[in-house]
């Protein structure tokens, strides 16, 4: 009986492990690829070097040193956080105020106020382009960081709006009459009560909406333009690339150069990830 | 919670800040150019602005995409379209200067002197409607054949210079047991190009250069049996295994810029490849030990029919005018001088179409001969597919190259491209 429970689950080990090297598979390429000097790479594919992976003549920091050293590269760094920073924080923030009220404060109109808001999820962004440029010409902040947060903002209040719905939902209200009764206001309850119990949702949405707005070419491209001054990092990255596709192999240095960030955040709020994912999953 | 918040007003205030300070310093003259330059040219683009920004003060603010359509119709909709604008071809030039987006630059340039500088041939393709709307700094040259020297001084080939002797050339190749030519299609989204250059160099010495004029206008039909038999004959040697390296399979994915790979190999894969010439610079990139002249040459495209010489075809990069200020107005006037030429087109390799370019600035014997191969065309013309409207021009005709050498058809891939066209065109005798 336990001879196959074991075999059944090196059975299932192995599989997985399978199925992880599929997964893995062409991110490795790209992270060998990227260590490749450029005449390789153009005549040969990246499995070669596992002819002798040993042999470390082979690889080369060519093409780090290319992406890193090329000009502008600190303010295309700079100014990636200046965006993705507030980028993430005023949409999570607004979220938590509007995702509250449509979900622990009674008031006429709340259904269809919370299914207009869930509803904008379908509609596609690039129909909004030329109306909300015309305003933001008119208003003169076009081309700057603030018309770009209040873009992301309302790009990803609709997510944003129902997922922290769906958590505050699950939140007992008992504990909330209960803090109530004892004679706390409504922004107490608010600040002391539901934000601190909703962290493992703040916490994921906030890698949501960072990851977003971090790997955002589009939208940053047709509100703020590609002017080095302002460009993030996505718009630098890819004009390393000329007309024709030539120089694509720095591309693949540029990947894991703009990959650094998202995961330092990804690993570092990670534990909470896990449970966020679930949050309003299963009613409390 | 007070921390994050605490910390958002701090960044608020920071960022407030340094854009106040940055949006104080771009108030004094500056002209905004947008085009899809990237990589090296953006290099080569921004050598060539350096003097201009020095002399005038004026700050030259490139944004350079390459899903630029896109991005200058979202800005030209919503009312601040950029003041200089590289745009990618004459069809492209056409639909903006009808549309009245582009300033009539014969008032921006001072004609006689630009009526010297550049050959009236320049002067006609930027004209539309009475009024010249692009500027030309630089050209591609495309009817060439590039081959490698050595391997053919060792098989005693010798260069055709007809249709005949290239056929007989490539015969004896594959009689030899060796595969004449290699073709490349794949270039992401932009896929099926090369193919197209195919299409248009032999379409110039089957037809002429009339019936190409009225091709490229939709005047005769895609179903036309003067561009089917171009098809054909691009179809004979990029569908067939003997002819090209790898079959069609292969030539359908391999990357255009590693297209001429096989060339160099020893012993060669293949010995013939037709394209553009800016390929001289992926094949140094790829192979730094070549040397050009020695390694590397081309011939022009040979003729097929014997009356109609060999014409050109060719690729030119062209700036427009957007926004008429005293800062554009300098700025296109610097981009028209023979100085601001000479940096771009020596950094690049291209070719210079000012009649005032020392040639001594071309890097090397091939660069040069390309230029006299241009001077000397008696017939030129700009890519087909670039002057064509895009969704036929960089969309269906693409597509068809590829559906076609991927063993559709040829009239159902005409078809296709025919009804597309009948949808997109607006002009054109044979619009339905």
């Amino acid at each position: 009986m336990n001879l196959r429970k074991t075999s059944s689950r090196i059975f299932l080990n192995i599989i997985i492990l399978l199925f992880m090297l599929i997964w893995v598979l062409p991110t490795l390429g790209l992270l060998i690829t990227s260590f490749r000097p450029e005449e390789a790479v153009s005549n040969s594919g990246w499995w070669t070097v596992l002819n002798n992976p040993l042999k470390f003549t082979q690889f080369t920091l060519e093409n780090y040193k290319q992406v890193l050293g090329s000009a502008g590269m600190d303010t295309a760094f700079r100014n990636s956080f200046f965006i993705a920073i507030m980028g993430t924080l005023l949409p999570v923030m607004a979220a938590a105020f509007a995702a509250f009220s449509l979900a622990k404060i009674e008031f006429k109109g709340r259904g269809l106020a919370y299914a207009l808001i869930v509803g904008l999820l379908v509609v596609p962004l690039q129909l909004t382009f030329i109306p909300i440029l015309k305003i933001f010409n008119i208003l003169g902040i076009a081309g700057t960081f603030p018309g770009l947060w209040l873009v992301h903002t309302g790009y990803g209040l609709p997510f944003a709006v129902f997922m922290l719905h769906n958590f505050f939902v699950s939140l007992p209200d008992d504990l909330f009459e209960a803090a109530y009764i004892d004679g706390a206001s409504m922004w107490t309850v608010f600040y002391r009560l539901a934000l601190p119990l909703s962290i493992p949702a703040l916490a994921s949405l906030i890698i949501f909406q960072f990851l977003w707005v971090w790997n955002d070419l589009l939208v940053a491209l047709i509100y703020l333009g590609g002017n080095r001054s302002v460009a993030p990092l996505t718009v630098r990255l890819s004009s390393l690339v000329g007309s024709y596709g030539q120089d694509w192999h720095l591309l693949t240095a540029a990947a894991f150069v703009s990959m650094i960030v998202p995961l330092i955040i990804f690993f570092s709020l990670q534990r909470y990830f896990v449970r966020g994912i679930l949050a309003g999953s299963v009613k409390g | 919670m007070k921390k994050i918040l605490a910390l958002s007003t701090g960044f608020i205030l920071l960022t407030c800040l340094l854009l106040s300070g940055s949006v104080l310093a771009q108030d004094d003259g500056k002209v905004s150019v947008m085009g899809v330059w990237g990589g090296q040219e953006l290099e080569a683009f921004n050598k060539m602005i350096e003097p201009f920004e020095v002399a005038t003060g004026i700050d030259v603010q490139f944004e350079g995409t390459r899903d630029l359509p896109t991005l200058l119709t979202t800005r030209l909709q919503a009312g601040n379209p950029p003041d200089v604008v590289q745009l990618t071809g004459l069809g492209m030039m056409k639909g903006h200067a009808q549309e009245g987006d582009l300033v009539d630059l014969t008032k921006v340039f001072d004609m006689d002197t630009f009526k010297k500088d550049y050959d009236q041939k320049w002067i006609d393709l930027a004209t539309y409607n009475d009024g010249m709307y692009g500027l030309y700094i630089s050209a591609d040259v495309k009817s060439l054949v590039w081959y490698n020297p050595q391997a053919f001084a060792e098989n005693g080939y010798k260069i055709p210079t007809t249709w005949d002797e290239l056929k007989a050339l490539t015969d004896k190749m594959i009689a030899n047991g060796q595969t004449p030519w290699s073709i490349g299609l794949e270039s992401g989204a932009a896929s099926g190009w090369p193919g197209t250059d195919w299409i248009e160099d032999i379409l110039l010495r089957t037809a002429g250069p009339e019936v190409y004029d009225k091709w490229v206008a939709h005047d005769i039909p895609w179903t036309d049996d003067r561009i089917k038999e171009a098809f054909q004959i691009f179809g004979n040697i990029a569908r067939d295994s003997k002819q090209v390296w790898g079959g069609p399979i292969t030539v359908l994915s391999t990357n255009f810029g590693e297209a001429a790979n096989p060339l160099f190999d020893n012993p060669p894969k293949a010995y013939l490849h037709r394209q553009a010439s800016f390929i001289t610079s992926f094949i140094k990139d790829n192979n730094p030990d070549l040397e050009a002249g020695k390694d590397f040459d081309f011939f022009p495209f040979p003729p097929i029919k014997k009356e109609l010489g060999t014409p050109v075809l060719g690729g030119a990069d062209m700036i427009s005018m957007m926004n008429d200020n005293e800062e554009a107005r300098k700025f296109m006037n610097y981009l028209a001088s023979p100085g601001a030429q000479t940096i771009w087109i020596a950094e690049l390799g291209k070719i210079g179409v000012n009649n005032r370019i020392n040639p001594n600035v071309y890097p090397d014997s091939i660069t040069r001969k390309i230029a006299g191969v241009l001077s000397n065309a008696s017939v030129f013309r700009f890519d087909g597919s670039d002057s064509m409207p895009a969704a036929i021009g960089s969309g269906a005709f693409w597509q068809g190259i590829l559906d076609y050498v991927g063993g559709t058809s040829l009239d159902s891939v005409l078809n296709n491209i025919e009804q597309t066209a009948d949808e997109t065109y607006t002009t054109g005798a044979a619009t339905d």
